[in-house]
């Protein structure tokens, strides 16, 4: 597959998995936010990320990417500015820094992945306790909330990981 | 070290950490205001929602045919249920016709034209959940051109569900009575016992731990008992009256023991909602 094609797929896939974030979370919500756990799905994440660390030729300009999605997020889920928007390029520039020192496999993607959903959960929780949008306290938040939703998207990452790993592996 | 935070990355960092907190701080402002979300965003959700429905439509499509199977499956216990029901339910709804007949002559002799109870029923699909921990929303397919205005209730097939709380020109945001967010407006509401006396009061919380809300401070006397219905009173003057929310789970008194607190189970599952219908 030419590469000019997954410059094609990459935003095409964004926004389908930025859709499908909400859509499934709709259908699911009975398993998803069944009291006291909340899991929050994170496609949106795991597309960046397989984006950064599988494409070799860093050809992608996936942090623009990140923000422009990012925006939509808070534009039509959530109607509060500036958290998606900000937090989802951050990790891209996390990741950008420390590809170079890593030994790429599934494990060490995995390792990676756990971070950046902690970083992204973390950040969108200070975040709207700032604004006042929420009150809810730390230890809840990290049992409740980041715990299921790291298990849930990692079963999703287990999942995807050969899939994608095939499709980049075509382009390069 | 000396690399990573250099002079110019840090002050790139702080204009960015500036930025972000002053658009949640004017987002969240204009989010809590009365008025519909400026043009642009209306906009952007009205497109996103349009793309929002393409991906919506084959994940939607996949759920109901999963629940047509499940449904065939227990179609022979639930036809026996439901044979008692109808025959019951036919003579209800004769009496029902005759009320709300003699309820329209009556209303006309008194020259009632608008009454609290009057609405008009829009349906509209969920397109989507907020993936979110905290913030309990729907988007639903129906904005501002099928009528819909902030505020106004939104009910599932079996009781209400919540209310607008965003209006686009397509789509709209629903907030769900779950949510336990400090800026949610709280539904008046009226609870009848057997007696026939009512007792008026505010939806004033959702307890998550046994999924019931709660309808606080109340200093009447009128004993309530488990299975009293719960009904939207029509105080207020933005919800009409007589909205299904759910009948009493139990009555206890409040923490410092001077007046109780009614704790109701919603009729309506959160969880499972595809299609709603919101009264103007």
């Amino acid at each position: 597959m030419p590469y000019a094609r997954l410059k094609l797929i990459f935003p095409i896939g964004l926004f389908v998995a930025l859709f499908l974030d909400g859509s499934l979370s709709n259908v699911f919500a009975g398993n998803l936010f069944s009291y006291p756990y909340s899991s929050v799905l994170h496609l949106v994440l795991l597309w960046l990320i397989f984006a950064v660390f599988l494409d070799d030729r860093d050809d992608l300009s996936v942090g623009l990417w990140a923000l422009f999605v990012g925006l939509v997020y808070d534009w039509y889920y959530t109607g509060v500015f500036g958290v998606f928007m900000i937090s989802l390029p951050l990790v891209v520039y996390i990741c950008r820094q420390i590809k170079p020192w890593l030994d790429l496999n599934f494990l060490t993607l995995l390792m990676v992945y756990i971070i950046n959903l902690t970083i992204v959960e973390a950040f969108t929780f200070i975040w709207y306790t700032m604004g006042h949008v929420i009150n809810d306290n730390l230890a809840d938040f990290a049992v409740y909330t980041l715990g299921p939703t790291i298990a849930v998207n990692l079963a999703i990452f287990v999942i995807l990981y050969y899939p994608m790993r095939r499709l980049y592996l075509s382009v390069n | 070290m000396q690399k990573f935070f250099s002079n110019r990355k840090l002050v790139i960092a702080i204009v960015v950490l500036i930025i972000s907190i002053g658009l949640m701080s004017v987002s969240v402002a204009i989010r809590n205001k009365r008025a519909t979300p400026p043009l642009i965003q209306q906009f952007g959700n009205d497109v996103a929602g349009a793309a929002s429905r393409v991906v919506a439509w084959p994940v939607n499509g996949l759920q109901s045919a999963t629940n047509s199977v499940s449904d065939l499956l227990n179609t022979y216990e639930e036809n026996q249920k439901l044979k008692k029901q109808v025959d019951q339910l036919a003579q209800a709804k004769v009496n029902a016709q005759t009320a709300s007949a003699e309820n329209k002559q009556l209303r006309k002799q008194l020259k009632l034209n608008e009454s609290l109870s009057d609405y008009t029923a829009v349906t509209a699909n969920v397109l989507t959940r907020t993936p979110s921990s905290w913030m309990n929303q729907l988007v639903i397919s129906k904005g501002a051109t099928a009528g819909i205005k902030k505020n106004m209730p939104v009910m599932s097939q079996t009781g209400l569900i919540g209310r607008i709380v965003e209006v686009n020109q397509t789509s709209s945001k629903v907030e769900l009575i779950s949510s336990t967010s400090s800026s949610a407006n709280k539904f008046a509401i009226e609870i009848t016992n057997k007696a026939g006396k009512t007792v008026n009061g505010i939806v004033s919380g959702y307890d998550k731990s046994s999924g019931t809300l709660e309808m606080g401070s109340v200093t009447s006397n009128v004993k309530l008992k488990k299975g009293d219905k719960v009904v939207t009173s029509g105080l207020g003057g933005i919800t009409p009256k007589g909205l299904y929310v759910g009948t009493v789970a139990s009555v206890k008194q409040d923490d410092y023991g001077l007046a109780s607190e009614v704790e109701i189970k919603p009729a309506a599952d959160l969880s499972d909602l595809t299609v709603v219908t919101v009264a103007e």
